[in-house]
């Protein structure tokens, strides 16, 4: 399972979106002048007509899209996480207050964009994005997952805040065979003594930490929590009870992000010990993204000093 | 008298829009009876625009895409825009005055549920851009809906606002009207001691836009301003001077949003 294709995630998004697009006309397609690097380029290649690049103009965009969902189109907005985020307050706005069908297809989100540097970083942005109502949050683990998810998240009604990474995208959900849902969580791997729970591509590190886990003795589940909002609550509580213990993993500040949504389950359900491994600080320059993982310590190792912690 | 003049409306109906622009104004300010905190000011400066098109050129119609949308930018008007659309018979009498009451329907910034309301706005500088969105939907789906866009001189400190005028360009939409009311005031000063805003006229011109300026108060000037704006083939904007305040005395022209509950009632009761 820890092995199998890299298949970069925004080329698995590009491709897609193009196939959907073919399938239903209402779809158009949004961006802020990064086509290329989201590859929403794909999509205006074959479909020229329904592609707006609308410049180097986030608020713009993300208000356009709006009044394109609000006479019945299905905007699809491709653009960095980063840049989206500042339009967060017309998202908000508009998007979130008229409860409009735009979906907004980020990517280049945690450290992906490594090379670009903290500006370019974003960290921040799950907690930004559920904060607000009428918005659904789904971050997929790998390409094989964005290749799942995207139909479902394309065909649900009402705003979407969709999170993708780069290139880099490990091989976690390739092998396996289930249906996405959105709101649901899916197990990767059983155990007893301990779940590791998280979204995005981090959740290799997490399994291979299980690995690792394993060969000490202790039984780790893994559960992938692709929707953040809503949030699979049934799914993180029976794990709570079973295992008494969860360390989250995240490639996102720990505050208020992927963690912190798991947390406020936790402790309403079934209060357990919990770590939280993700970022604390701003990103900086590095040459790939698996490098910048391993610096802040989002990686397996990290992952089982804080799982041995709650074991002690 | 009448269209055949050359006069694009009859004496009656000019006499009629100003009737219902005149009840409009009256109830705005009675509204701050009921809420001291609405902007009555702006609201006033926006009165006969709001009239004019919401009494003689927005067409309702089942699709979204062949009716005629009104986007009140400059949200903080919503009292004038609810008074109108009270005047139209979508709002009720005892609604106005529960505006911004937490059992009434009426917010203190337009809302798409309240009736008649098509974006909800409140933030300055976002209506343009889905005016923009809206367009150019319509004109995708081949309908003829047509986008009406108001804002005001302040909102155009926003970046956003300059990132649409770029856009509807690059659209080329002809079935964009927009309005930027120029009544010279801000929250907090004149326009003119925050930022510069005379070169607006100019800058919209260079940009691309077919533009035509009216005196927003005057109903015969506003719609000549839109039947040329509706020939454009281009997208247009209309600079409207305004008063802020205007027909209201105790504030009319100054920066104050509203008067004293008793001093609006003196008002009212002598005029």
């Amino acid at each position: 399972m820890l092995q199998g294709s890299f298949y970069s995630i925004r080329e698995a998004f590009g491709r897609t979106l193009t196939k959907l697009g073919e399938e239903d006309k209402d779809i158009v397609v949004i961006t802020a002048d990064v086509g290329d690097s989201t590859r929403a380029l794909y999509f205006r290649e074959k479909f020229p007509d329904r592609y707006f690049n609308v410049g180097i103009s986030e608020q713009d965009m993300v208000n356009f899209a709006a009044g394109l969902a609000a006479v019945g189109k299905k905007p699809v907005v491709a653009d960095f996480a980063m840049f989206t985020m500042r339009a967060w307050e017309q998202i908000r706005n508009t998007s979130g207050r008229m409860r409009l069908n735009v979906k907004f297809t980020v990517t280049h989100s945690g450290y992906s964009d490594s090379g670009d540097g903290s500006s370019h970083q974003a960290l921040e942005d799950i907690a930004l994005m559920r904060t607000i109502p009428n918005f659904k949050v789904v971050v997929p683990a790998d390409a094989a997952e964005v290749e799942r998810s995207l139909p479902v998240i394309i065909n649900e009604q009402g705003p979407i805040y969709y999170r993708m990474g780069r290139e880099y995208s490990p091989s976690i959900t390739a092998g396996m065979d289930y249906k996405f849902e959105i709101g649901k969580a899916y197990v990767l791997k059983d155990g007893d003594d301990l779940a590791i729970m998280g979204a995005g591509v981090v959740l290799w590190d997490a399994l291979k930490a299980a690995e690792e886990l394993e060969k000490m003795g202790i039984s780790t589940a893994v559960i992938n929590v692709p929707t953040i909002k809503p949030m699979d609550e049934n799914t993180i509580e029976y794990y709570a009870r079973k295992t008494g213990r969860i360390v989250t993993v995240e490639e996102h500040t720990i505050y208020g992000g992927v963690g912190s949504a798991i947390a406020e389950v936790v402790v309403q359900k079934y209060p357990v010990s919990m770590r939280f491994v993700g970022s604390t600080t701003f990103g900086r320059s590095a040459r790939s993204e698996r490098e910048l993982l391993d610096y802040y310590g989002i990686n397996a190792e990290n992952i089982i000093k804080k799982a041995l912690e709650l074991m002690k | 008298m009448g269209e055949r003049d050359g006069i694009p409306i009859s004496i009656d109906e000019l006499n009629k829009l100003k009737a219902i622009a005149e009840r409009a104004r009256r109830n705005v300010i009675k509204m701050q009876f009921y809420d001291h905190s609405i902007h009555v000011g702006s609201s006033l400066s926006s009165i006969e625009i709001l009239t004019t098109l919401i009494f003689r050129y927005i067409r309702d119609a089942q699709e979204k895409i062949n009716k005629d949308w009104l986007i009140l930018s400059k949200g903080h008007a919503a009292p004038a825009l609810y008074a109108v659309l009270h005047e139209k018979g979508l709002i009720k009498e005892e609604e106005l005055w529960k505006i911004q009451a937490i059992d009434g329907i009426l917010q203190g910034h337009p809302e798409v549920y309240i009736p008649g309301v098509d974006m909800s706005t409140g933030s300055l500088g976002q209506g343009l851009s889905f005016g923009i969105g809206v367009a150019t939907g319509v004109k995708m789906a081949k309908g003829n809906g047509r986008v009406f866009v108001m804002m005001g001189d302040g909102e155009q400190d926003e970046g956003e606002v300059w990132e649409a005028a770029t856009h509807a360009i690059a659209r080329n939409l002809d079935n964009l009207i927009a309005f930027i009311e120029i009544n010279g005031y801000q929250l907090d000063a004149k326009t003119s001691e925050v930022k510069p805003k005379d070169f607006l006229p100019e800058v919209y011109k260079a940009i691309g836009w077919r533009t035509f300026s009216c005196d927003g108060h005057d109903i015969l000037s506003i719609i000549n301003a839109i039947e040329e704006a509706l020939k454009a083939r281009k997208p247009a904007i209309i600079f409207a001077k305004t008063l802020r305040g205007k027909g209201f005395t105790p504030i009319e022209n100054t920066k104050m949003q509203r008067a004293s509950p008793d001093v609006a009632r003196q008002f009212l009761l002598n005029t």
